[in-house]
């Protein structure tokens, strides 16, 4: 199971490499052949030759084919633990064999080669008539004898073309996959639930479960994930779980998911039944991984036992979805997508349902109508109903709330703003316009029967020191303005001004923060992420110390690898390597985002302290209010592109 | 815009992606044989008549870069001094056409094979596809072929592109975000491309493998590959009737290149 996914990832990566930098299209093959069995590499092929057939014909097909042929050699080479000369060996002696292949392949398709030939001899005639007009009739006469001489021997030009080309390529490939390895090694598999248990041939029951003194370690570590726990689950009870990051949670979640527990035992009448009739139903906490559909009719169906029939349409009215069976699963905002997979989940009709963060990643909006539908359902259906949640006011409709004991790695999370060298530009007291947006608005896909309108006539201008939120809901085009606001975009219509010069001009003197913060870290290790992004030396461990401490973060943290931070700690070390860079202001999209509620205050405390102190210019994307009225005093409320109201300060547009 | 359909349904989107596929798989090899005149000039007939009856705006046609358009260009002055037969006189001047016809025949070739998948793209909806993979390869499970799972991530992986297609584009962004260190010589500008390529790529692949681990749980919590559409679509009297359609043009251009030995 694991390979099918690495392949799914890796046909995405390779596409796009595939084309763009041709060169480095065979390491994500490699990096498959290198982790997994051959069959992903076979698997892998497919894929990515079909959606590379969709976009580019056959040439994209014969790209992908190529890149995984060699990229599978280097993998393979380096699983066994070979060398450089192995590499050049083992690619001499494939390209014999693709050349081999192709001139076949030319011989065979006479007209094809004949046209080929026809229009390279023309190119080369036409060169030298011309060079022999401009009485240059020696180079001429050279060229045309070399390129008689060259097409006699073609098979064997082919033949030399190709061994030599497969080997640079594979050296090429050889190099990078083992830098690649060298940065990814510790990379944790993320892997958490068992695939084995749904596997055992006993009857499915997964329900009354009891949990007696159980508690749980993960492999290599030196701390209980779960501390001692005792519990009985009932059919058709509804529970709530709640605590804060790192209590355990997730980890409850996978012992009921049928995880052996280090101590401890666990009783249930039969086996777990993962995703089967009558077993156990989990839905996770990303939504847009836990869809697997592209329509969302298909979704609902999605592995069930082939000749399965479920009422699609019924499944989609408990939860709201109403006659979108045929919409496509990526128009659907973070709420639609959770109540689809617990559509999908209800198919199986499940013993026991996991409901696991459902709602940390989902706008105020959806996160009230997935409580209603998860509220409803015990009532309607013989489901034990098990709701993880760090938000302790979803826990209200359970019947009963258990609460995980705070581990004690998290208690360092105050807001604590160090005294340090790094500059924000402050001119206390001042009102000078840093952002001024002029009738801005934007366009997708201008001109094509794709357009989409993102923003239109969007004014407004942002102060220093200022303190500005903008809301809005799913696709009002908060993050397009973000992106216009930050440079990165260039407004189809009107301007953006930053200091009175547009901004895409200049990219970087406005920091943006992601919505995800982990796609914006691109070093392996602390020190080295801060010190890229400030763009000093990660040698300069002093500048580096000083700038966690701006953002409230201990200098011993420094040597810490990044996917062992949590996500409050990841939004930090992104916050500290942007406000090195001395930013004219500070966006943050959706930065509350996924987090519980202690790191969010922690992080609006230091937020505020930085505005506050330090003059910083801060501008919030996000689609909730809560909690942000002291960092922004000022709110625009943005809805389908538009401004609402423009409720203070709309003075100094022009 | 990558594998989105044109919005709007048309006789040709309502054909079964496998007749599709089957179309263009089967043009694509009669051109590599046959790369004649005649062959051209009917397949890129069939695409025109498709793509009106699709009913496809001039505007989904993506713009040509003008580095291509000045390659094409040059390509075709050089091609064209050749001279060569046939040659026309026009005006007491014999200018030979043989060199240019023959890069026209070739640039006409691949905006015919280009035209051709584009249309698939345009007009089918990238659900069909994976399903349409397995009823096709079901013949290839005689040979213990495991075609199922071929579909199974083709179809994952369709539905995984646009995501990570978005998410690459955050890396990009925040990459032109950082500042840019001035490296001293050559060398070192060359070192920090290739480190700064394989950061990237790290960057990338780590991303995808995290989003693949999710989708792993979500296929766990499922219980594991089985159903992947809830109405599979199977081929209708329309689908027979386009791919005798396409048989007969190229069995008639197949004929005509032969009997007339138009081309060698």
């Amino acid at each position: 199971m694991a390979a099918l996914c690495a392949v799914i990832a890796i046909v995405a990566v390779v596409v796009p490499f595939a084309a763009g930098v041709a060169l480095l299209g065979t390491v994500p093959t490699a990096l498959i052949a290198f982790r997994y069995r051959l069959r992903a590499l076979f698997a892998t092929t497919v894929a990515a030759g079909m959606i590379a057939f969709l976009i580019a014909g056959m040439g994209g097909f014969i790209g992908v084919f190529h890149s995984a042929y060699v990229g599978g050699l280097v993998g393979i080479v380096r699983r066994k633990g070979r060398g450089t000369p192995t590499v050049v060996f083992s690619s001499l002696i494939a390209g014999i064999f693709l050349g081999a292949a192709s001139v076949g392949s030319l011989a065979l398709m006479t007209r094809l080669r004949h046209l080929i030939y026809e229009a390279m001899k023309s190119n080369v005639d036409g060169l030298a008539s011309f060079l022999g007009r401009v009485n240059l009739q020696q180079p001429a006469d050279v060229l045309q004898r070399c390129f008689a001489t060259v097409v006699g021997y073609w098979p064997w030009v082919a033949l030399v073309y190709f061994v030599i080309s497969t080997v640079v390529v594979s050296l090429i490939g050889w190099w990078a996959l083992s830098r690649l390895i060298a940065r990814m090694r510790g990379v944790p598999d993320l892997h958490k639930l068992d695939a084995s248990a749904a596997a055992v041939d006993i009857p499915i029951g997964p329900i009354p479960v009891r949990l007696d003194k159980v508690r749980f370690r993960y492999p290599g570590t030196g701390q209980d994930a779960l501390s001692e726990l005792s519990l009985e689950l009932r059919a058709g009870e509804h529970i709530a779980v709640t605590g804060s990051n790192g209590s355990g949670k997730t980890t409850l979640m996978l012992v009921l998911a049928g995880r052996e527990p280090t101590a401890g035992t666990v009783e249930r009448p039969g086996a777990v039944g993962l995703g089967k009739f009558g077993g156990t139903a989990v839905v996770l906490q990303h939504p847009e991984s836990q869809v697997l559909g592209t329509r969302v009719a298909d979704d609902v169906v999605w592995g069930l036992p082939p000749g399965t029939n479920v009422d699609v349409g019924q499944l989609l009215r408990e939860v709201g979805l109403e006659g979108l069976d045929e919409r496509d699963t990526g128009s659907l905002s973070g709420g639609e997508l959770q109540r689809l997979a617990l559509a999908a989940a209800l198919a199986r009709e499940p013993a026991l349902l996991i409901a696991d963060e459902v709602t940390s990643m989902v706008d105020q909006q959806g996160r009230d109508s997935l409580l209603g539908v998860l509220s409803g359902l015990a009532k309607r259906h013989q489901a034990a109903l098990v709701h993880i949640t760090h938000y302790n006011n979803e826990a209200d409709t359970a019947d009963r709330v258990i609460r995980l004991r705070e581990s004690p790695d998290n208690a360092d999370m105050a807001g604590a703003v160090g005294a340090s060298a790094a500059s924000v530009a402050v001119s206390p007291g001042s009102q000078a316009p840093v952002l001024e947006l002029i009738g801005v608005g934007h366009e997708y896909g201008s001109g094509t029967p794709w357009a989409k309108t993102a923003l239109r006539d969007v004014s407004f201008v942002v102060e220093q020191g200022d303190g500005l939120l903008v809301h809005g809901g799913n696709g009002s085009g908060k993050s397009t303005l973000a992106w216009i606001m930050a440079g990165l975009t260039v407004p189809t219509s009107g301007v953006c001004l930053l200091d009175g010069r547009p901004t895409h001009e200049q990219v970087g003197a406005v920091a943006l923060s992601f919505q995800a913060a982990r796609l914006q870290l691109m070093r392996s290790r602390v020190d080295l992420e801060v010190a890229s992004a400030a763009g000093f030396s990660p040698r300069d461990e002093d500048r580096v110390a000083a700038a966690l401490s701006v953002v409230g973060l201990d200098s011993t943290l420094a040597k810490r690898r990044i996917d062992q931070l949590s996500g409050g700690q990841m939004r930090r070390v992104v916050l500290a390597g942007l406000l090195a860079c001395s930013p004219r202001a500070l966006i943050l999209d959706e930065p509350l985002a996924g987090l519980d509620a202690a790191s969010q205050r922690g992080l609006l405390t230091l937020l505020e302290e930085l505005r506050r102190d330090r003059g910083l210019t801060v501008v919030v994307i996000s689609h909730d209010v809560a909690g942000l009225e002291d960092l922004c005093p000022r709110t625009l409320d943005l809805r389908d592109g538009m401004l609402e109201a423009m409720p203070t300060a709309a003075k100094g547009v022009s | 815009m990558l594998l989105v359909p044109v919005p709007g349904t048309s006789a040709i989107h309502d054909l079964w992606a496998g007749t599709k596929m089957l179309v263009v798989a089967g043009v694509s090899v009669l051109l590599t044989f046959y790369p004649g005149w005649v062959t051209i000039a009917i397949v890129a007939a069939l695409v025109a008549v498709a793509a009106r009856i699709a009913h496809i705006p001039r505007g989904a046609v993506p713009s040509v870069p003008k580095w291509l358009w000045i390659a094409l260009g040059v390509g075709y002055v050089s091609a064209a001094l050749a001279g060569g037969t046939p040659e026309v006189a026009v005006g007491g001047l014999h200018i030979g056409l043989g060199g240019s016809l023959n890069f026209l025949r070739i640039t006409a070739l691949s905006l015919v094979l280009l035209g051709l998948g584009a249309m698939v793209s345009w007009t089918t909806n990238v659900a069909e596809i994976g399903p349409a993979l397995a009823m096709l390869g079901r013949p290839l499970k005689l040979l213990r072929i495991p075609v199922d799972e071929w579909a199974v991530s083709l179809a994952l992986a369709l539905r995984a592109f646009p995501m990570l297609i978005d998410e690459f584009q955050v890396l990009y962004a925040a990459r032109r975000l950082r500042p840019k260190p001035v490296p001293q010589s050559r060398r070192a500008r060359r070192h920090r491309h290739a480190i700064e390529l394989i950061d990237l790529m790290a960057a990338a692949i780590t991303v995808t493998l995290r989003r693949a681990d999710e989708m792993g749980d979500a296929i766990t919590a499922r219980g594991g590959v089985g159903q992947l559409s809830a109405n599979p679509a199977r081929p209708k009297p329309a689908d027979w009737l386009t791919l005798a359609i396409v048989t007969a043009a190229g069995g008639g251009a197949i004929a005509i290149e032969t009997i007339f030995h138009l081309t060698r």
